[in-house]
């Protein structure tokens, strides 16, 4: 027992002894790795990386007190939600010069004015997916959230449809459909949109926010509701299989929602001297460039156009054109009596 | 060997198929040409050279086996311990502190360790999710140990010391070997239940410590792909071993009905 104790003991003390290393709490799969080694000969450092699956995931570990991240990959509200737990560092801007490679768009959000914590990385938008050969066939169109709500089309497609089982995500695309804000919480507003999704729900194969991709990319669903790198991986998935039609991302032109992934140092980091290196690092166009040429995210650096893949240059998708840019909105949470309201809507919708 | 109603076959089948047809999809689609795994394209061993040249995979399967090591070896000596302790002395209190680990949601214990080496300013690392598995995989261990205790018959402990063993020496020689398939079916247990946890590893693991569990479920997110069948395949196959060698050591593991005391 004593030597097993002091073994334990050993590899409790070990890394104190290793060389320079950062510790990157991310997504799975959200950086290249050309860029990860590049970063590590630049900087002479490691790379530790430490993935979760879900903004709630990494918000739970780090509000009971778990240290030694460094930098984070949070979205949007996730963002919000850390700055109002104070868990955040401020970011130091002189460290930072890349940081004017970013779309001002994408800057000074209500979340985070004037970005003192918080310095975009990479985003998504909530959009349709769909079959383009049995689209083209069927005659419906693909930019207009009518084709998963209004029941004139889903009748073509009955059964071939998924829609994502969120209820942040659907009430927002409802929202949308009906000319509102996604963020809107006007409860009359909110029980129209339930009323869209009540008339729509016969006609859908399911809710599903997991396994559409690959029922998109076998064939099974023609048309989805779900996130742009998903179905941008969708296509990829059917080419590679060889199949015979090819996966589209249609963006909505009511407008559509958009998450947008912000590098954020935690107030416990053991390296923020690193942190600051690895953001500034990222923040440059070709760095950049490389996430979105991997999995197709959208790319909210101006300067890492240049380095985007020929074919993924014109994706509305990866570099919203400017109308489409001042319909995208970001998620906001929710306050605790209207988030109870939707979750009563958002159940009586599933249980019919 | 009476005959026995057709129904029963069938019955045991059926069971019997609801219990391994899944692995064995499992193991199936570990050969499958498609990296999305939908349906069956054709046969390649891509996926296992993939995941040999995959490092943090690899990290990850190699962090989960030395922790399940070492928890399923502590937690079997003092979870022996301890179901030893709870047969033989009527103690309230121990089996109480010993089994509620075992009944306690996943998630409270995996944040109140947390917290836990928070407050102590612990580094978490594989030592925190080690001792975090140790500390449920005792009560599983306890179980199984005392259950195999109170079948034992008492007089051959009396016996041994009548004929002037010490104490240990009647434990060592008479009750550790009567009680070993009861400790190794603990061991083995601890060291699944160790190889698969999730919820509490997640809370316990620092910056940097990833598991097999948690590998996987991140992955979730950018769709499984067969690499993930290929690991899977490979663990099953080395739990395959652990049985054999279990019931190799203590053949009567596997049949331990046929020489119980009589009571």
């Amino acid at each position: 027992m004593k030597k097993l104790a002091i073994v334990l003991l050993a590899l409790a003390a070990l890394p104190a002894f290793a060389k320079d290393q950062l510790h990157l709490y991310n997504w799975n799969n959200y950086i290249a790795q050309e860029t990860v080694k590049r970063f590590e000969d630049f900087c002479k450092c490691e790379v530790v990386q430490t993935y979760y699956s879900d903004n709630e995931e990494l918000l739970a570990k780090l509000a009971a007190g778990a240290k030694g991240y460094d930098v984070l990959v949070p979205t949007g509200n996730a963002v919000q939600a850390l700055i109002r737990g104070s868990q955040l560092k401020p970011l130091d801007k002189k460290e930072l010069p890349n940081l004017k490679n970013v779309d001002p768009t994408y800057l000074n959000t209500p979340f985070d004015p004037d970005n003192k914590y918080s310095a975009p990385y990479a985003m998504s938008m909530t959009i349709l997916g769909y079959n383009e050969e049995k689209m083209k066939e069927l005659g419906l169109p693909t930019d207009t959230w009518a084709a998963i709500f209004d029941p004139k089309y889903l009748a073509k497609v009955k059964g071939r449809v998924t829609v994502l089982d969120s209820p942040d995500e659907l009430f927002a695309a409802a929202l949308k459909y009906l000319g509102y804000s996604a963020n809107d919480t006007d409860e009359k507003h909110w029980k129209e949109a339930a009323d869209v999704m009540r008339k729509a729900k016969p006609f859908w194969a399911a809710f599903n926010a997991s396994s559409y991709i690959k029922e998109l990319t076998v064939g099974n669903i023609w048309l989805v509701h779900g996130y742009s790198n998903d179905i941008f991986q969708a296509n990829q998935d059917a080419q590679a299989a060889g199949r015979k039609f090819h996966i589209r991302q249609g963006l909505p032109k009511e407008g559509a929602v958009l998450a947008v992934d912000s590098m954020v140092i935690h107030k416990a980091a053991p390296r923020p001297d690193l942190a600051h290196k690895f953001i500034n690092f990222m923040l440059d166009g070709k760095n950049s460039a490389e996430l979105t040429n991997l999995i197709g995210s959208g790319n909210p650096n101006l300067d890492a156009q240049k380095y985007i893949k020929p074919e993924l240059k014109a994706n509305p998708a990866i570099f919203p054109p400017k109308d489409v840019q001042a319909k995208l909105e970001q998620l906001q949470d929710l306050k605790p009596a209207q988030r109870r309201l939707r979750s009563r809507l958002w159940t009586e919708i599933k249980a019919r | 060997m009476r005959k026995r109603s057709p129904w029963l076959w069938v019955c045991a089948l059926v069971v019997y198929a609801f219990l391994y047809l899944p692995l064995v999809i499992v193991v199936v689609y570990s050969f499958n040409d498609s990296r999305l795994n939908a349906e069956w394209v054709g046969f390649t061993l891509d996926w296992y050279r993939k995941l040999f040249a995959n490092d943090e995979m690899l990290l990850a399967a190699g962090n989960s086996l030395l922790i399940a090591f070492v928890a399923s070896v502590v937690s079997t000596i003092l979870g022996t311990m301890a179901g030893m302790a709870m047969h033989r002395y009527r103690l309230r209190l121990l089996p109480i502190l010993v089994l509620t680990p075992i009944a306690i949601p996943e998630i409270l214990m995996g944040v109140s360790l947390l917290i836990f080496f928070v407050l102590l300013n612990f580094t978490l690392g594989l030592v925190s999710v080690a001792l975090a598995h140790i500390s449920f995989c005792i009560g599983f261990v306890a179980i199984v140990v005392r259950a195999r205790l109170s079948g034992m018959d008492e007089t051959l402990v009396e016996a041994a010391r009548d004929c002037g063993a010490s104490p240990l020496q009647a434990f060592a020689h008479v009750t550790l070997p009567l009680i070993m398939p009861g400790v190794i079916a603990g061991a083995l247990m601890a060291f699944t239940l160790s190889i698969d946890d999730f919820v509490i590893t997640f809370f316990t693991a620092g910056a940097g410590t990833v598991t097999l569990p948690l590998q996987i479920y991140s992955m979730i997110k950018i769709a499984v792909t067969p690499e993930v069948n290929a690991v899977s395949t490979l663990l099953m196959l080395l739990t395959l071993l652990l049985i054999v060698i279990a019931s190799k050591v203590s053949p009567s593991l596997l049949r331990s009905n046929q020489e119980k005391a009589p009571s």
